[in-house]
């Protein structure tokens, strides 16, 4: 058990500078497996991570181990583009997604890590009256739920954005947009560092390379895990593997309603600041939401490449999308060279909202099929599947996420796009 | 990324289109409503091997049966859905 380390503050940061920094530590210590744990979390992601933390912190849970097969944060936690917002129109989207909001808003304090969070707004881009019925009708909707949301015309676009020039001609004219200013974006290694450093500090283990193969269990009870550093047993077992979920649901031998694809992101080379919010620019064929680090790069994403991939890596003509989309919003930026770009793995669910449930055996729970969605959702989803976990029943937050929901056609599909996961 | 399409020869991955996972069999007499159900929602990840229905939609628009390894993205087999023949 690793002792609490000292917190960070303003007297530690200026002490520090004045000792050459010779008093940090690492942000967690590298535990080697033990036999046995109260529980054991498969994958050290975001939610992995703040289901642990959340299992020391509200409940009490002694021994937790956190496995990953990689390192800490390498998989989607570190590949998103950074934001959050709970813009949803359903209802168990919005209040889900909104609890997650106000848990980012005080974030960094909880964890005493600076995630960086920075309310700089979301502007979903209208391009025609009909669409701007359906942000009206959305926007509504989130405020009758007490959540902030704003409907802009030409004019308010014009005053909160004025880095996009309505008067270029564009194949698709934006005609306004639905505005959340609390949403924004979050440094994303940061909040993988941050819970790892906070649930290392209440005692749980975190165990990278660790691969698990199997499952091993005796009725209806799952009794531990192998893994290439070898069995270890455990009472309640979480999966949180983001792409990895579907091969899970083929590993315990339940079929599961996720397919797994790709989505990519890009962030030009780095300049002044440019844009001060995140814009999502939708049509037919084509998408790009966008928003500039503090780096000053732009960070950018696009539409799934459309078919089931592990690989890692994405595929050209969607990249032109993503980039020609960019490019038809920001003609300013068009000189711009690409400085990264890279691919992740989204567990689509057949409704494209998550699956927070038990899976097979009474002591193994599932928290996935986050599609390219689960980043900011993390502090929630932490926070309740972490009582789900203790407790043994979901809390209302979450319930609606059973799995069961696709057979009793509870579907909660945002999108209306029906049950093709590439269209979510 | 090249898809061999039986009528068109080798094309870029742009032209095609993925529609579907081929989730189960192909037996129209074993139809009911729990097998309609895993049709449409369950799918079985195995990451090495899918089976999946393509259509050749920028191109002659045939619908087609593309066997696929997801892990490397190396596309296996294609043949016409309508006339099962192979290439």
């Amino acid at each position: 058990m690793s002792r609490p380390k000292p917190g960070y503050s303003a007297i530690a940061l200026a002490s520090a500078a004045l000792t050459g920094g010779r008093q940090w530590r690492p942000l967690w210590r590298r535990a080697p497996l033990q036999e046995a744990y109260d529980v054991v979390v498969v994958g050290a992601g975001g939610h992995g991570l703040a289901t642990a933390y959340h299992l020391a912190r509200d409940h009490g849970v002694k021994r937790i181990a956190v496995l990953d097969r990689h390192l800490v944060g390498y998989g989607n936690v570190g590949r998103n583009t950074t934001v959050v917002r709970s813009n949803y129109l359903l209802p168990e989207n919005h209040y889900f997604y909104e609890d997650a909001l106000r848990r980012w808003q005080t974030l960094s304090r909880d964890l005493n890590y600076n995630v960086m969070y920075s309310p700089r707004g979301v502007v979903d881009l209208a391009i025609s009256d009909d669409e701007m019925t359906a942000y009206a009708r959305r926007g509504n909707a989130m405020r009758l739920a007490g959540i902030d949301a704003e409907l802009l015309d030409r004019v308010g676009l014009r005053r909160f954005v004025p880095e996009v020039d309505l008067e270029v001609p564009r194949r698709f004219p934006i005609v306004g947009g639905l505005l959340q200013r609390r949403g924004g974006t979050v440094r994303h290694d940061a909040v993988a560092w941050g819970y790892a450093r906070a649930a290392a500090a209440l005692g749980v283990e975190i165990i990278e390379r660790c691969e698990v193969t199997g499952v091993r269990s005796s009725g209806n009870v799952a009794t531990g895990l192998e893994t290439s550093q070898g069995y270890v047993r455990a009472d309640r077992i979480v999966f949180a593997v983001a792409g990895h979920t579907g091969a899970i649901g083929t590993l315990l031998g339940v079929p599961l309603p996720i397919e797994t694809h790709l989505l990519q992101a890009m962030v030009t080379e780095p300049i002044k600041p440019l844009l001060n919010t995140v814009l999502i620019y939708m049509y037919e064929h084509g998408e790009v939401y966008i928003s500039q680090s503090d780096r000053g790069g732009l960070v950018m994403g696009g539409m799934l490449d459309g078919l089931p991939s592990y690989t890692r890596e994405g595929l050209w003509f969607r990249l032109e999308d993503v980039v020609q989309a960019a490019v038809a919003l920001l003609p300013q930026i068009g000189g711009l060279k690409l400085l990264r770009h890279w691919a992740g793995t989204n567990d689509m669910t057949m409704d494209g909202s998550p699956i927070m449930d038990r899976l097979r055996f009474d002591n193994v729970f599932l928290n996935g099929g986050w599609c390219y969605g689960g980043f900011k959702a993390i502090p929630a989803s932490g926070a309740a599947f972490a009582t789900f976990v203790a407790n043994g029943t979901a809390p209302d937050l979450i319930r609606p996420y059973r799995l069961s929901r696709f057979a009793t056609g509870h579907l909660i599909d945002e999108k209306g796009a029906g049950p093709f996961p590439a269209r979510q | 990324m090249l898809i061999s399409c039986p009528w068109c020869g080798p094309r870029e991955l742009e032209e095609f289109r993925f529609r579907s996972v081929v989730a189960g069999g192909n037996d129209a007499t074993a139809w009911n409503a729990p097998r309609a159900f895993a049709e449409v929602y369950e799918r079985t990840n195995v990451p090495d091997a899918s089976i999946e229905y393509w259509q050749h939609d920028r191109g002659c628009r045939a619908w087609l049966v593309v066997q696929r390894d997801p892990s490397t993205a190396a596309v296996l087999a294609v043949r016409l859905l309508a006339t099962e023949v192979e290439t």
